[in-house]
């Protein structure tokens, strides 16, 4: 597969502490690339240094086997972290003013923002100002200035806070769509849920230092021999003490245990059948999440401190 | 250069399209008007009711009589009603302290019932001491003025009637009549002291405002783009240096936009002069090519060098609040030469003056006041004023060029940093970075 951005070896610090630390990571073309990990893990100031915003201390970035041009800068669509929008402008001005400074032409956006309003459902509200908008809407506004100029690189910074369930899934799809058209996604997130629903490949960070990269379904297949999920009736506290398991994770609905290298799970699923009712049992690939404990070796609660 | 000019047009369209251009347009040559001439207007209204007075005359030699009669001449707008009505002349025996000062006491509780609007103690020997003393709850100008002169005219005719040349008084105003003196620039243009005065001020508080609003302006904007994140998009587009000239350049043509509207007004007016008599004066002044290109230059410079302290403020600042504590100095800078006005009007060729006017953060409005005031007719290094405006715009320009280069170094770091407000020694390295 064709790779479209590398970083190699790239270091940032702020005042003699590492916010990335000697990382390297290839992106291919056409890919949806996420990079995750919990906060303060040098997420952003990795995809600042991407973006040029800030310049990395040492390490070198390429698109395209090239260093940084302004012509990438004009094809690349970028959302920060933190969203906002010019509050007195109204839409079809900021859409506009937004895509002209990526060079893109000004009747090419004209011909261009009633499909994308409509695909938002923000169709009614161009003329009118981004104040009235709410922050939903503010955010799917942001979205079209990210996407209209038809970038080749798409780069997301935490790409679901502030997004309610529908715009997530309204975005996923649109990302798809992107990504149909051969745009390279990138993203980043602590939301490692979200995350596994989405990409391709995935880059773990932790502390500014890369943890463990690859093809999603790769780096399942390595950590994916001996885990299951159950969904059981009460309280599943209990499976702690099952010879045979290593660690239980609870979730709202079910419990993931992972399970010794040598253990039977028909043994584990008897077991736990005779202590409560069992409505599902299943052979599972590990949550990204538990992926993240296992490999990093976080303290769980730690961890759960860090993602809020 | 491409993308600078869209920068250039938002900023400008942003601006225009706003109400409050169009508000400031109108409003601000009102209030400019209301400043510079309200006050010249007020000083020259006259009185329109009949002022009582009582006069304590303790030289008791007539001179209180020959006060009243020498009122008369004064009459209200109609032209029939005195302007001054005499009630009392009173001539205690001025030995009798006692008494003078239960009289006084008397009198003062008129005055503060507003019964009497102010009375006049004319002390003994006055033609020895020349003393009188004025008592009344607030004082005008122009009636402290009439009662001085004609008070001298009298004394003046009684010396002399005393050293026995027989005159009236009447005579004596004729004799002691002053002199019309008119300022001329060379080459005969008439310069009367309020026509220098209020164009000084005008040209003045154009600089001042243009520099000082459309620097705000372009301050809040950056401190916008910076809290709304908007900053890493367009700079994740367009170089940071590019943002801010297209923003300085953008506001720029703004402000330009409302001076020339402003211009065109005042073309206007000037070609309907019957009806304002003050445009005839100051025609000298806008119709002054010389002036108008110096007033340009100032005009450009001082809204360079000031809305780009404004860009830099707004990069390293996190909000409005926070602005202000810088706003305050620069503010001060340039409302300094407003407030020495009247010294450099009497003064405007003094080594101070000169010297003030060649700082640069002094130079726009400071040196435009002492062109207004000292007169420019032709262009020529031999004359001091057109020297020194000269290198005031050499110098400026370089010193605005040095702020430039400074605040595009720390621009592109300080819209970047959101938090705490970087000390003297970061921007310095970031000066240096």
């Amino acid at each position: 597969m064709n790779e479209y951005l590398r970083l190699d070896n790239i270091c940032k610090y702020y005042n003699e502490k590492a916010a990335v630390d000697h990382l390297s990571l290839s992106v291919p073309k056409g890919a949806i690339y996420g990079i995750i990990g919990p906060n303060g893990a040098g997420k952003t100031t990795t995809i600042r240094m991407i973006m040029d915003i800030i310049a990395p201390d040492s390490g070198s970035i390429l698109i395209d086997g090239r260093k940084l041009t302004h012509d990438f800068k004009n094809r690349v669509g970028y959302l920060p972290e933190e969203r906002g929008l010019y509050k007195k402008m109204t839409l079809n001005e900021v859409i506009t003013y937004l895509a002209e400074i990526k060079g893109y032409s000004k009747s090419q956006v004209a011909a261009e923002i009633d499909g994308w309003l409509t695909k938002m459902s923000l169709q009614e509200y161009k003329f009118r100002k981004v104040e009235e908008l709410s922050k939903g809407m503010q955010q799917k506004l942001q979205f079209i200035t990210t996407l209209i100029h038809k970038p080749n690189m798409i780069i997301l910074d935490e790409l679901f806070s502030g997004l309610d369930p529908i715009n997530i899934e309204l975005i996923k799809g649109i990302l798809l769509d992107q990504k149909r058209q051969g745009t390279t996604i990138l993203f980043s997130t602590h939301v490692m849920e979200q995350a596994e629903k989405l990409c391709d490949f995935i880059c773990l960070i932790n502390k500014g230092q890369k943890v463990l990269d690859g093809k999603l379904a790769d780096v399942k297949a390595k950590f994916g021999t001996n885990t299951i999920q159950v969904d059981i009736e009460g309280d599943g506290g209990f499976a702690r003490d099952i010879s045979g398991v290593e660690a239980v994770t609870e979730f709202n609905n079910y419990i993931e245990l992972k399970l010794a290298a040598d253990a039977d799970n028909q043994t584990v699923l008897r077991e736990i059948a005779s202590r409560v009712t069992v409505r599902r049992f299943e052979l599972v690939e590990p949550s990204l999440y538990n992926i993240f404990i296992d490999v990093t070796r976080s303290d769980p609660a730690k961890l759960e401190e860090e993602m809020k | 250069m491409h993308k600078m000019w869209i920068v250039i047009k938002r900023e400008y369209a942003q601006v225009v399209k706003k109400k409050s251009f169009l508000v400031g347009i109108i409003l601000t040559p009102l209030f400019l008007v209301a400043v510079t001439l309200l006050p010249a207007l007020l000083a020259d209204k006259k009185s329109s009711t009949t002022e009582s007075l009582s006069i304590i005359d303790m030289d008791n030699n007539g001179i209180g009589e020959k006060f009243k009669s020498s009122l008369e001449r004064y009459l209200l707008d109609d032209g029939v009603t005195p302007s001054y009505n005499v009630k009392n002349i009173y001539t205690p025996d001025p030995t009798d302290s006692s008494a003078v000062a239960e009289l006084r006491k008397e009198l003062d509780s008129l005055v503060i019932g507003g019964k009497l609007k102010t009375y006049l103690v004319i002390s003994r020997n006055v033609l020895e001491n020349d003393s009188v003393i004025q008592v009344a709850k607030s004082f005008s100008f122009n009636m402290g003025s009439r009662f001085e002169h004609r008070l001298s005219d009298i004394l003046a005719a009684m010396r002399l009637e005393n050293m026995k040349i027989n005159v009236s008084v009447d005579s004596i105003l004729h004799v002691t009549r002053r002199v019309d003196l008119k300022h001329q620039a060379p080459g005969g243009k008439e310069r009367d002291f309020l026509t220098m005065y209020m164009g000084g001020i005008v040209f003045v508080m154009i600089i001042f405002m243009t520099a000082l609003g459309y620097g705000q302006i372009l301050m809040r904007s950056v401190i916008e783009e910076k809290n709304s994140r908007i900053m890493e998009v367009l700079v994740s587009s367009i170089s940071p240096f590019q943002l801010m000239a297209g923003k300085v350049v953008g506001l720029g043509m703004a402000s330009l936009t409302q001076v020339a509207i402003w211009f065109a007004i005042g073309a206007i007016l000037y070609s309907f002069q019957a009806s304002l008599a003050i445009s005839a004066d100051i025609s000298g002044i806008i119709f002054n090519p010389i002036f108008i290109i110096y007033f340009l230059f100032y005009l450009v410079l001082g809204y360079l060098l000031y809305s780009t302290l404004f860009a830099l403020i707004g990069s390293i600042v996190n909000s409005d609040k926070e602005a202000q504590n810088f706003i305050f100095p620069i503010t001060m800078a340039m409302i300094l030469p407003v407030m020495i006005a009247m010294y450099i009007i009497q003064e405007p060729d003094s080594t101070v003056a000169v010297v003030l006017s060649l700082i640069p953060f002094f130079t726009p409005t400071m040196m435009i006041m002492r062109i207004n005031f000292i007169g420019v007719d032709v262009f020529n290094f031999n004359n001091p004023i057109i020297f020194e405006a000269t290198l005031g715009i050499v110098l400026t320009a370089l010193t605005t060029l040095a702020v430039i280069w400074i605040t595009a170094r720390i621009f592109r770091i300080g819209i970047l940093m959101y938090g705490k407000r970087p000390t003297l020694p970061e921007l310095i390295k970031w000066i240096k970075y």
